[in-house]
């Protein structure tokens, strides 16, 4: 662990790194944050190693913002920010980006919407200037809204009917949070995206899109002073939105807490020869203290040729499994423990789902060590340098931070919390989560 | 607006140049012996990437899979460790080890801490000289391996890709796939193994480095350690140009709601010398973004598709140059045939002087990107070498294309993309039939004699 500060003082040639006795207090990543009169805040990070840079954009709204009825808006919007918004017209932007060398693409997830753009720095100003007309003055087109509810339906098809394991993700997450926002398809419900109009999604548009409920991070070879103005110029005009903070508030944490009591287990059946599973357990939300034992744990169990389940049910003499893995994901409002995998053909679902439960029991006592807790620091190490590595992999590490925690700089206390995190920690966390009921989902041609 | 255009791009180009020649700057070429060794300097991290290549790849397989079992089980079992050992000792450390086999060369790439380099040097080179591939591991990987591809039908995307490079290469050695068959796999036996991994110690390697100074420090551990000698590696191969196409192939899958489809040809070295960039270019101007004009044709247009996409690649002795999407069954034909009218256009020149200006800003503005992550500038002087490509073509590269005419571009598609010669490969329902008949006849194939 004592090498976390080298990264950063690594990565920014201006940062100020003395060892000291955390973590926390040898890192320095030299960020300029700027919160606008309407309530847009954004990151600036000093790269020059290349005369380019990354934008990103986090608006605080996806999946959970929802409403049954229009599952699927967020992602369906996100679609239709890159059709053209008033000043550069209609289907401009990804000419301009793309003919400048850059990129650009986006993502929804349950929590949030996300744009970014790669590009010579050169056209700073020309992006920024994109954007902010598409905050502002989205045209949504009713031609390319319907074309594109074309191609969304399409994309439905390809990552969830088509894939056995989408269509375990949305399986799992409709169970484990039956009757909460995240229970919702983030992609949407098919009846919803036929049915869903532009007046809908326009009206989406207007309470969520706004400066108040955004965060721009921008990182890499830019004069920062310039930047700020640009900033200014281009989204300083730009009403906030007066509704956004009351939808915020309108989602409280109690609503997420899933509401089953007893295991739920669910066959579906699938195109799959093997018998693909997932099983979910609940946890916290992002940020818990609780959750980064959780990480260490889910890495210790699924992570790497030498995790606990690789050696238990694939690296045998006759496997159980083809794949298998365990994560923790942390959410805004609440979070969930999950394993899963390819089963081989032949084994037994129900006395393979008993066996997996009595085992990661037995995992709180015998894999959680000192040992695999420091090997599992040491990958975190090796992956934070993976991450950091480009403009977008820091843009989008500050980004998240600002988002969910409001706060940036709170990973300095996430890397104090995961280097505080002792056995005795682990093992509560592990005996308190696999004690809990459980969702169980398969998919499999086998089922009826 | 126009003269805006051209000045960005000018700009662009210069300051791509002035870059590009610092980062040839980075590049240093050693001898440790007989290893050739390549190594980018780069300290932004204490970390550091050892990436080996074997001139020896899935070509000299006796049968299919064997290079790349002898990879993926070298860490199956030494004479003093077990596969557990070995995977824990890695996995302590935070380091990764992964292989590609592909069928003219192999790479083995380590990467890992500068902190930790002898350790894990010293676990790599005795892994190539005493890997034992232990008949109870080996019969597991076996196991495993026949059970991932006999679910392949669940991935039809992947599935495609199987069949389409078997069929569009199939007058070559190169259809042969590098991962294995269903029958091929159980004649995997440990000392077919060993054996390999004898033959692959021997052949000629290069050594590709990124890191700190401190990466030299691998030259004794490799030279005491490894037992490596750089003898002859694959010998070159001649092909001839593909025979013409008649059919459309389709390959019914069960629960097929959407059709995956593939289209393009083998290329051959005669047909690419000195032309790479121009197809390179060619394959980003038919689908390398958004804007690219199958995705604006098929996607924007008229929301067939979510995504289409262009390549073409090459490998030394050979290429390969194709198109990938995907359409709901109904307009599966409808794609087909605007794939074809598109690859008509622009052989006949039927595009604007603004699509071209746009993409050459792609293309210019673009280069640098290939440098953010030095390993990704390590794979591409490492296929330049496998190519005998000089790496001042690299450098060159901006100006090539801010050079190149709108006649070139034209040239470059009718030269790669030549319906007659295009096998067209359709995943999806069986229902399809009839609406592909319209474009050529079908012949039916079953997804498992691709296995």
């Amino acid at each position: 662990m004592k090498f976390w500060f080298v990264l950063f003082a690594l990565l920014m040639g201006c940062s100020s790194v003395k060892e000291k006795k955390t973590l926390s207090d040898n890192i320095n990543i030299d960020v300029k944050e700027i919160k606008l009169k309407n309530g847009l805040t954004a990151l600036l990070v000093h790269n020059p190693k290349l005369p380019i840079f990354s934008v990103q954009l986090f608006y605080k709204v996806g999946g959970k913002n929802e409403v049954p009825g229009i599952t699927g808006a967020s992602h369906f919007l996100e679609h239709m920010m890159f059709k053209g918004a008033k000043k550069f017209g209609k289907n401009t932007m990804d000419f301009i980006i793309e003919g400048s060398g850059g990129s650009t693409n986006a993502y929804t997830t349950n929590d949030q919407t996300v744009y970014y753009e790669n590009l010579p720095t050169v056209e700073l100003e020309r992006i920024l200037d994109i954007e902010s007309d598409r905050m502002e003055n989205l045209l949504l087109d009713t031609d390319d809204f319907n074309k594109e509810r074309q191609v969304v339906l399409e994309e439905r098809k390809m990552r969830y009917e088509n894939s056995p394991k989408g269509q375990l993700y949305l399986e799992m997450m409709q169970t484990l949070y039956k009757g909460t926002p995240y229970g919702r398809s983030v992609i949407g419900d098919i009846p919803d995206l036929k049915s869903v109009s532009r007046e809908q999604i326009f009206n989406y548009f207007k309470r969520f899109y706004a400066p108040n409920n955004a965060t721009l991070v921008l990182v890499g070879d830019v004069e920062l002073s310039k930047a700020e103005q640009v900033i200014k110029d281009k989204f300083g005009r730009i009403p906030s939105s007066p509704s956004v903070e009351e939808a915020h508030k309108e989602l409280k944490e109690a609503d997420f807490v899933p509401k089953w009591t007893t295991d739920q287990v669910i066959a579906r059946k699938g195109e799959s020869p093997n018998p693909m599973f997932m099983m979910a357990f609940p946890t916290y939300k992002a940020g818990h203290p609780k959750g980064y034992a959780l990480d260490v744990l889910s890495s210790i169990i699924g992570s790497g040729k030498s995790a606990s389940l690789i050696n238990q049910y694939i690296l045998i003499n006759k496997p159980v499994a083809t794949s298998m893995y365990a994560a923790h994901q942390s959410l805004e409002k609440s979070g969930f423990f999950f394993v899963g995998g390819e089963l081989v053909r032949g084994v037994k679902l129900n006395a393979f789902r008993n066996d997996l439960l009595k085992n990661m029991k037995n995992y709180c006592s015998t894999e959680v060590t000192a040992r695999n807790i420091q090997k599992i620091k040491n990958n975190y190490l090796s992956d934070l340098y993976s991450g950091l590595d480009t403009n977008a992999g820091l843009a989008s590490y500050l980004g998240e931070r600002q988002l969910v925690f409001g706060d940036w700089s709170f990973y300095k206390t996430e890397l104090d919390m995961y280097e505080k995190v002792t056995v005795d920690d682990v093992k509560a966390a592990c005996h308190e989560v696999f004690m809990k009921p459980s969702v169980f989902v398969s998919v499999w041609n086998m089922h009826k | 607006m126009k003269n805006k255009v051209l000045i960005v791009l000018m700009m662009l180009t210069l300051s791509a140049l002035v870059r590009a020649e610092g980062f040839l700057d980075s590049v240093s070429r050693m001898k440790w012996g007989e290893l050739d060794v390549v190594w980018i300097e780069d300290d932004k991290f204490p970390r550091f990437t050892a990436a080996i290549y074997f001139q020896d790849g899935a070509l000299n397989d006796s049968f299919s899979g064997l290079t790349q079992g002898t990879f993926e089980q070298i860490t199956s079992g030494t004479s003093t460790q077990t596969q557990r050992e070995i995977a824990e000792f890695f996995d302590f450390y935070g380091a990764s080890i992964k292989s590609n086999v592909t069928h003219e060369y192999s790479v083995f790439s380590l990467q890992g801490l500068t902190k930790d380099i002898d350790p894990l040097m010293n676990k790599v080179c005795s892994l190539f000289t005493d890997a034992q591939y232990p008949s109870n591991e080996l019969n597991s990987y076996i196991s495993r391996s026949k059970s991932r591809l006999k679910n392949l039908v669940t991935s039809h995307s992947s599935l495609a890709d199987r069949i389409y490079r078997q069929l569009s290469l199939s007058q070559t050695p190169y259809t042969v796939p590098v991962e294995g068959t269903l029958s091929s796999f159980d004649k995997l036996k440990t000392q077919n193994l060993k054996d390999r991994l004898s033959e692959l110690n021997k052949v000629k390697k290069v050594l590709y480095l990124t890191g700190p100074a401190e990466v030299k420090n691998l030259k004794e551990i490799i030279s005491k350690k490894c037992n490596w000698s750089s003898e002859n590696g694959l010998k070159k191969l001649s092909l001839n140009k593909p025979a013409a196409q008649s059919s459309i192939y389709l390959i019914p899958v069960p629960g097929a709601n959407q059709a995956q489809i593939r289209i393009g040809r083998y290329v051959t070295t005669d047909e690419v010398q000195g032309k790479y960039d121009n197809f390179n270019f060619l394959a980003g101007f038919l689908g390398g973004g958004f804007t690219s004009k199958l995705v604006q044709e098929l996607r924007v247009k008229r929301g067939l598709t979510y995504s289409a996409s262009a390549y073409v690649s090459m490998q030394r002795d050979y290429g390969r140059a194709g198109i990938m999407t995907f359409s709901k069954n109904e307009s599966a034909s409808e794609a087909i045939t605007i794939i074809r009218d598109v690859f008509n256009e622009v052989s006949v020149g039927k595009f604007s002087q603004e699509e071209f200006k746009h993409q050459q800003g792609h293309q210019i503005g673009g280069f640098l990107f290939g440098f953010e992550q030095t390993e990704a500038f390590l794979n591409q002087i490492m296929l330049y070498d496998h190519q005998e490509r000089k790496l001042e073509e690299l450098a060159n590269y901006p100006e090539h294309i801010r050079s190149l005419t709108q006649e070139a571009l034209k040239q470059a598609n009718l030269e790669a993309f030549p319906w007659e010669l295009l096998t067209i490969v359709v995943v999806g329902d069986k229902s399809l039939e009839k609406s592909l008949s319209q474009i050529r006849p079908v012949k039916i194939l079953d997804y498992r004699d691709f296995l």
